[in-house]
């Protein structure tokens, strides 16, 4: 086949959903989960259940509006 | 109805550097002004900004918890809105106020805390625009005779000036 698909990246953060899901106040945290260029990284290399992702996100979307993670960059 | 709100301010460091309880009084003011009843309230962290706001690099966060009735929020967030020492809110309903803060605010409130002053360089430097725009015009500069040399190539007979007439009509 000409096309085959590209193996997956491995999940850089085995992140359980049992630990506690970062806040917009937990920086260092939320850090790890955006890449060089600030997009939050998907499910599948964060390894969070759907619930957990949608608290990340929230977070993260509150921290950049507070101007403290950036939204590009 | 009554219910427990964190808020983070992001407060304009001009403000700070005068005093850091004006800037407070600016967030308490407001939201007393709207029937809430501050539980605490503290300086959570001077930092860099992640991208300027308001021409702004750097800014102070104060992170405050109150109780309050749900029915003067929209008023308090257009209050919020047009405040100029208040850069950015953050409203958000939450169940009980952290050990933390408490021990924080007490010890923010004793007297001999004292607030470290903001650093100086809290404002974009004027200096990257300008030289921005210059860039600009010496592009434009140099894009007008690349027309007219295309223009030579395509038909010399064409008077210049009419040429420069016509495309400014076209840019208008």
């Amino acid at each position: 086949m000409a096309f085959s698909r590209r193996p997956a990246l491995p999940p850089i953060n085995q992140a359980s959903c049992d630990d506690h899901v970062p806040n917009y106040k937990d920086l260092e945290h939320l850090r790890k989960f955006l890449t060089a260029h600030g997009q939050i990284l998907s499910r599948k290399r964060t390894g969070y259940c759907a619930q957990c992702q949608k608290s990340l996100k929230q977070g993260i979307k509150r921290a950049r509006h507070l101007g403290l993670l950036p939204f590009v960059g | 109805m009554t219910a427990l709100y964190e808020s983070m301010f992001l407060l304009d460091n001009a403000v700070v550097r005068e005093s850091w309880n004006a800037a407070k009084a600016a967030v308490t003011d407001v939201l007393e002004k709207h029937g809430a009843k501050v539980t605490t309230i503290r300086r959570w962290e001077e930092r860099k900004l992640a991208y300027p706001i308001r021409n702004k690099l750097r800014g102070t966060y104060a992170l405050c918890y109150y109780e309050m009735g749900n029915e003067n929020i929209a008023a308090m967030r257009r209050e919020f809105d047009l405040s100029e020492r208040v850069l950015r809110y953050l409203i958000l309903r939450t169940d009980e106020v952290p050990a933390t803060e408490l021990e924080l605010h007490a010890a923010e409130q004793a007297a001999d805390f004292v607030v470290p002053p903001p650093p100086p360089d809290d404002m974009v430097e004027p200096d990257p625009v300008p030289a921005g725009l210059d860039d600009d015009d010496g592009s434009s500069e140099v894009l007008v005779p690349d027309l007219d040399d295309e223009g030579d190539v395509d038909d010399d007979d064409r008077p210049r000036g009419k040429k420069s007439e016509s495309r400014d009509s076209e840019d208008e």
